[in-house]
């Protein structure tokens, strides 16, 4: 816990950690922006849902900035974050000014593993109390018309919004574990976060083509989207039960794979 | 001053008798050597051995540094010497062989061990945008207590107490070395390792760490100091090693580090009687010419009767001066350059290296160094350590 409190010192005073940040909340400012400007129309076929009637309700805002974090800014972020923790430090000799100190290596791994997280959590977090100011300053507060058509209260709508947000998260802290455990391999940052991000990038490709479908329940970027399923009427929750166990095995190989590469490591740099 | 004289051929002390013994069992159980006398080794390594693919960067390296030692670690650039403190730290992992810090062994135990040591290895690295104070805070509490008033003392101690709350990345090359020695003093180890702290500092700076250093042994911390610099080593050590290609090449106290010559050159009004006279007393070997003089290796006992002869002979003696003290960082060359020649002979050199005088002695390769003829006795290590 103290070494976690350490990482989270550390962290907030970095300025990438604040870059990062506000990149994320740029989203919703562009998102309100767009509605604000556009008329409302009907959503065009292969559109994601809501973004089209953005304008209509502030929720809105949150439900179409979380679809672009998802297909692709959270897992960047998140990817740097994961790189950061072990290779930037090893880049800066830091790593060893730790590992000279009365800690376990599984100890540092793992807080820095959890501090990773922890900033992709928070850039959510940010991201979706952003959304919703600006969403219900620009369009106001409404009932949540469901993908199935049905209407549901501000207050369940707010709820089923935060934890699509989680499961948004959890999606990203696989891209995250990638370059988490590249990170243990390589001493250099920027290689590890563009791993990451290069195969984030490749699985949504494959995942694009209906060759490649055998192979779509076993990869983590099929479920990006799976928190859509949360706004039917009823919920449907296969998806996002797959979803969860897939992005826990994955992780969990991942953080596995770093603590065998990381506990046997000669530190040099 | 203490005496240097080489124990005779048959008499190894016991100590020495001890290491050669123990060498010859070899292995990564071999018990720490017996330097300290009633005080306790607070680090030691044993059979210590790390390779890189083919390169054998240490070599069954037998270290043990005594509380209260100020001990250098001594060697040129490559010897092993960072490849050992890393082993010591746990950063790397021995091929072989294992460290011990305060009875916890490394890689084993590692945590355990690094609780009684503190330093750093090559430069300390520190985040340039927090200032040291905060530094000090945050990496303190990793695994151990640094409290305010704790880190205002290490700062003080080190000269750094004004400057404790700008950025570290202003601070200039001599200041984040200070600041190192800070961070490794700040949860008070048993013994601090400091990894060629020296190294690209200016001649002030290089002065106020050694300086820092001599404070620190004087106060009873026991520091493990690495560095290429012979003349470093003896200015602030107690006790010290040389290693050269991951092996010891001597090891023992420092004021008998420096390679002491008894010759003195003689100038009379007669050179060639002269001659002959030291050469009648000290053999044909003990007497050498130079620019004029005539060098003689007579003693510290030899000289008085040298000139009680050359005053009886009717030479009129003008000058009897020590012959310049060959250079410690010739030495020091000339040390490791023949541990290199042996290296490629393999694996007996080492060894050899340190086996007591007697045996050295009889080395024809280790008779002289850089062409002078030195007493090959007064290179071996005396084995009193």
């Amino acid at each position: 816990m103290t070494l976690l409190r350490l990482e989270l010192s550390k962290t907030l005073n970095q300025k990438r950690t604040y870059i990062g940040w506000v990149g994320l909340v740029l989203v919703p400012v562009i998102v309100v922006a767009a509605g604000s400007l556009q008329k409302p129309r009907p959503q065009a076929p292969g559109e994601p849902p809501f973004v089209a009637h953005v304008s209509q309700n502030g929720l809105l805002v949150m439900l179409s900035v979380l679809i672009a974090l998802a297909a692709f800014l959270l897992p960047i972020i998140a990817a740097m974050g994961g790189a950061s923790s072990v290779a930037s430090e090893a880049e800066t000799g830091t790593l060893k000014t730790w590992l000279t100190r009365p800690v376990s290596r599984a100890a540092v791994l793992l807080t820095k593993w959890a501090m990773a997280v922890l900033y992709a959590l928070a850039g959510a977090a940010l991201v979706a109390v952003v959304s919703l100011i600006a969403g219900v300053l620009a369009f106001g507060l409404h009932p949540l018309v469901t993908l199935s058509g049905t209407t549901m209260g501000v207050q369940q709508a707010l709820a089923l919004i935060g934890l699509a947000y989680l499961l948004v998260v959890a999606g990203a802290v696989c891209s995250l574990s990638i370059a988490f455990f590249i990170s243990t391999l390589t001493d250099s940052s920027l290689t590890a976060a563009t791993i990451a991000i290069a195969v984030f990038t490749v699985l949504t490709i494959l995942n694009a083509f209906s060759v490649f479908d055998f192979m779509k329940p076993y990869t983590y970027s099929t479920y990006r989207l799976a928190f859509l399923n949360l706004f039917r009427f009823p919920i449907y929750w296969p998806p996002i039960r797959q979803a969860l166990v897939n992005y826990g095995v994955t992780t969990a190989l991942l953080l596995l794979a770093a603590w065998a590469v990381f506990s046997r490591k000669d530190i040099l740099t | 001053m203490a005496d240097h004289k080489q124990p005779p051929a048959s008499t190894p002390p016991g100590v020495c008798r001890g290491r050669l013994a123990e060498e010859s069992a070899g292995g990564a159980d071999s018990p720490a050597p017996r330097a300290c006398d009633d005080r306790p080794v607070v680090l030691s390594t044993h059979g210590l051995t790390k390779r890189f693919g083919k390169l054998v960067a240490v070599d069954h390296l037998d270290l043990a540094v005594c509380r209260g030692d100020v001990f250098g670690f001594l060697g040129p650039n490559g010897a092993g010497k960072t490849t050992t403190i890393r082993m010591i730290f746990g950063l790397i992992f021995p091929t072989s062989g294992y460290a011990e810090v305060a009875g916890h062994r490394v890689p084993g135990e590692r945590v355990a061990a690094l609780r009684h040591l503190g330093g750093f290895v090559e430069v300390p690295a520190f985040y340039p945008n927090m200032s040291a104070r905060r530094n000090l805070r945050l990496i303190g509490s990793a695994g151990g207590d640094a409290s305010e008033g704790r880190i205002t003392e290490v700062l003080d101690t080190v000269g750094l107490l004004t400057r404790g709350d700008s950025r570290v990345g202003g601070y200039s090359h001599g200041m984040k070395q200070r600041l190192g020695i800070a961070n490794a003093l700040l949860n008070s180890p048993d013994v601090i390792i400091l990894d060629e702290p020296t190294s690209g500092l200016d001649p002030q700076g290089m002065k106020d760490v050694r300086e820092l250093v001599r404070e620190l042994g004087k106060v009873g911390t026991t520091v493990f100091l690495s560095s290429h610099l012979l003349h470093e080593i003896e200015q602030v050590c107690n006790r010290a090693v040389i290693i050269n290609r991951g092996r010891t090449v001597v090891e023992g106290p420092v004021a008998t580090l420096r390679p002491r010559d008894e010759a003195v050159k003689v100038m009379t009004g007669d050179q060639q009687k002269a001659f002959e006279t030291a050469r009648a007393l000290f053999g044909a070997q003990g007497v050498s010419w130079d620019e004029g003089y005539l060098v003689v290796r007579a003693g510290d006992e030899g000289v008085p009767e040298l000139v009680r002869r050359l005053v009886a002979d009717g030479v009129a003696v003008r000058a009897v001066v020590p012959a310049v003290e060959q250079g410690l960082e010739e030495f020091f060359l000339g040390l490791t350059q023949s541990s290199d020649a042996d290296g490629g002979r393999g694996e007996p050199a080492g060894r050899r290296a340190r086996q007591p005088c007697a045996a050295w002695a009889a080395s024809s390769s280790r008779s002289s160094f850089n062409g002078a003829p030195t007493s090959a006795g007064r290179v071996c290590w005396p084995c009193r350590c």
